[in-house]
């Protein structure tokens, strides 16, 4: 349905869409996810033919956006970022001219406008004119301009930005059932949107693509291991102890005390184990019972805040590693040179050193991820609080 | 292109540009009609036009300041561009919009000579060959204003710039004249215009040895020229300037004169500044 090929665009020496190349098949909702000025809304004007990429090109439909513009364009339903509405034009004056130069035929005009208004929710407000409609109708009026005609390829840009939360479901399910029949790409910043719209997902940043997979795969691959967050009365010695019998833990993190005996706690155990029950056995032996126990799975706002922000640092990690990795196997080297000396004693030593530095080393790691887990449900706490307070 | 022509010449009568425009314009034309053909009791309707053609210096800008800035300032050019019209036809549809609502205000002038009648003999042919003049004239404008608009996105810029353009188009036949005759300044003159020709390619294109090469190319036919034909030289600066004096050939039609050249030299500006529009939508996109 629509191809991309190492997309560049350049502004100056500024690079806004670095070599991005992906495709989408029919039917599919693919939503672009990135922080404010990743280029995302520039990929869209590209494809869309809006403007023109520095290298590199789309094809939509098996039209080329460069050599054959006009059938591309015809395939292409588009809504900006700032919907392109003119204010003096009445919502319905505005979809016939939208439907004008879409090429809609005549006779399929007036039910075509007529369907979308019902879809997008706006007909009681079709004679009036849009520079008095409040933000959340020139949304929606945007909506419906890029849907007349029924391209069979939609771009929204952030396509709920000004709406109320329950303008917001209603569009989701819009786009939910316009999936039926078209294809759909959406950029949004907002990640609950994207994964509860979204087949497909593509995280970009400062340009590049970092990952595109389905929102479930995301959480699941790289939030790594399963989280247990568990509250339990008692005293915080005893229930160390009776944890420690259990199997299959690899990780245990204690929250600051907040109430008399209450420990609050995250387990951490291998992707494919369930240490659910022997942990409800172990506590109940010494008696303390468990308050809440609910399984931690990393939420995509995580995985974007991960993947945006330590993109870059993840990378140095990598090399670190590879670097610690050679002189490791330097050091296997000179201990079998130590062998063929029969320096037992010296090599017996070194293994203990390299035993203790190993340790450190991993401890050391430990706790890295330790602080940055620490940190991301801080601020996904934040975030909720954040919502609770704009709810309220 | 017919879809952009009718919401652009609606949009003209649903704002106050429309009107305001046909009204200043007849009332003006009015006021020297009254004055000569009225009051002053002559038949010939060319005097009127001939003192009224500096309207266009004002009127032409109000017509076409919004007619593309105000696209991209409102971002409506993101529905226009990624609409599966090619740019041609939206230039040409807009511009058959500003256009027509010119045409408007001339069909009720081109009643006026035909209302002197009843009070004696009028010169028709010469009246109606001015009014196609005037109209053949601001077409001209017109395309011009466009251009202008397409380079900004402010209306203010837009008909600043089309009011101080248009001004110098008018005035240009009273500065060539103070303009230099001989070859040697000539020779002098038409080297700056080539140099500033290269710095405008350069800042386009942004390649050095293009720009370069055009400039030592230029200049050495010019020098070449200047030694071996000295005499092509005698008085170029004025002819040349002199084509740029829009408004210029316009007295032909005043005088009586069908001029055929003229004529083609309207409509020629009118194509150049179209294509010129479209080339700077296309390019302002692939920056």
């Amino acid at each position: 349905m629509i191809e991309v090929k190492n997309l560049v665009k350049k502004y100056g020496d500024y690079l806004a869409v670095d070599d991005l190349s992906f495709t989408l098949e029919k039917g599919r909702i693919l939503g672009f996810l990135g922080p404010n000025g990743a280029g995302k809304s520039t990929t869209m004007n590209i494809i869309t033919g809006y403007i023109s990429a520095t290298e590199g090109t789309a094809v939509v439909n098996g039209y080329d956006i460069y050599h054959q513009p006009e059938e591309a364009k015809k395939c292409i339903g588009y809504l900006p970022e700032i919907p392109p509405l003119y204010p003096d034009m009445t919502v319905r004056e505005y979809l016939n001219f939208a439907a004008d130069i879409k090429k809609v035929k005549r006779s399929d005009r007036e039910t075509n406008i007529t369907d979308v208004m019902n879809m997008t929710k706006i007909s009681h407000v079709s004679e009036r004119l849009i520079k008095h409609l409040s933000k959340g109708y020139k949304q929606r009026v945007g909506l419906a301009q890029a849907i007349i005609g029924y391209p069979e390829l939609l771009i929204l840009d952030e396509p709920t930005v000004g709406l109320d939360p329950m303008q917001i479901i209603e569009i989701r399910d819009l786009i939910r059932s316009l999936s039926k029949n078209h294809t759909i790409i959406l950029s949004s910043h907002i990640l609950s949107e994207v994964s509860a719209v979204c087949d497909e997902v593509m995280i970009i940043n400062k340009g590049k693509l970092i990952v595109r997979d389905t929102p479930d795969n995301l959480s699941k691959h790289i939030g790594g291991s399963n989280g247990l967050h568990l509250q339990v009365k008692g005293e915080k010695e005893v229930i160390q102890k009776a944890l420690s019998s259990i199997e299959g833990i690899t990780q245990i993190e204690y929250e600051p005390n907040e109430q008399e005996g209450i420990i609050k706690l995250t387990l951490y155990s291998g992707e494919e184990t369930d240490i659910r029950e022997s942990v409800f056995f172990a506590l109940s032996d010494v008696r303390c019972p468990i308050l809440d126990m609910a399984s931690t799975t990393m939420s995509l706002e995580d995985i974007f805040l991960e993947l945006t922000q330590e993109d870059t640092n993840q990378i140095e990690r990598v090399k670190e590693k590879t670097v610690q990795e050679d002189k490791v196997h330097e050091e296997a080297e000179v201990h079998e040179e130590a062998e063929a000396k029969e320096e037992t004693e010296a090599k017996e030593e070194t293994e203990a050193k390299e035993e203790a530095e190993a340790q450190e080393e991993a401890e050391a790691q430990e706790e890295v991820t330790v602080h940055r887990k620490v940190a991301i449900q801080e601020r996904a706490e934040q975030k909720e609080e954040e919502k609770h307070a704009g709810d309220i | 292109m017919l879809a952009i022509y009718k919401k652009e010449l609606k949009s003209y009568f649903t704002s106050m540009t429309g009107y305001v425009f046909i009204a200043f314009f007849l009332c003006i034309i009015g006021i020297y009609y009254v004055a000569y053909n009225l009051g002053g009791a002559l038949s010939n309707f060319e005097y009127v036009l001939s003192s009224t053609s500096f309207l266009f210096v004002l009127l032409v800008p109000i017509l076409t300041m919004r007619i593309m800035a105000e696209e991209k300032k409102q971002k409506t050019d993101q529905l226009l561009y990624t609409s599966p019209l090619p740019p041609v036809s939206i230039i040409i549809g807009k511009y058959l919009a500003v256009f027509t609502v010119f045409l408007i205000a001339i069909a009720i002038v081109s009643l006026y000579p035909i209302i002197l009648l009843q009070f004696g003999n009028v010169p028709l042919k010469i009246a109606y060959g001015s009014i196609l003049g005037f109209l053949l004239l601001g077409s001209a404008y017109i395309a011009m204003g466009l251009f202008i608009s397409s380079l900004t996105e402010s209306q203010l810029v837009s008909a600043v710039v089309s009011f101080v353009v248009i001004l110098i188009t008018v005035l240009m036949s009273g500065i060539v004249e103070m303009f230099p005759k001989d070859n040697k300044s000539a020779w002098a003159i038409f080297s700056v215009i080539l140099i500033l020709i290269c710095l405008i390619t350069y800042a386009v294109i942004h390649n050095v040895t293009l720009s370069l090469s055009l400039g030592i190319v230029g200049e050495a036919a010019l020098t070449l020229i200047y030694f071996l034909r000295p005499t092509l030289f005698d008085g170029l600066v004025v002819r040349f300037f002199n084509w740029f004096s829009i408004i210029e050939r316009y007295d032909n039609f005043l005088m009586g004169m069908l001029d055929l050249s003229a004529v083609i030299y309207y409509i020629s500006i009118v194509f150049l500044f179209l294509f010129l529009t479209v080339q700077s939508i296309k390019k302002s996109r692939w920056n």
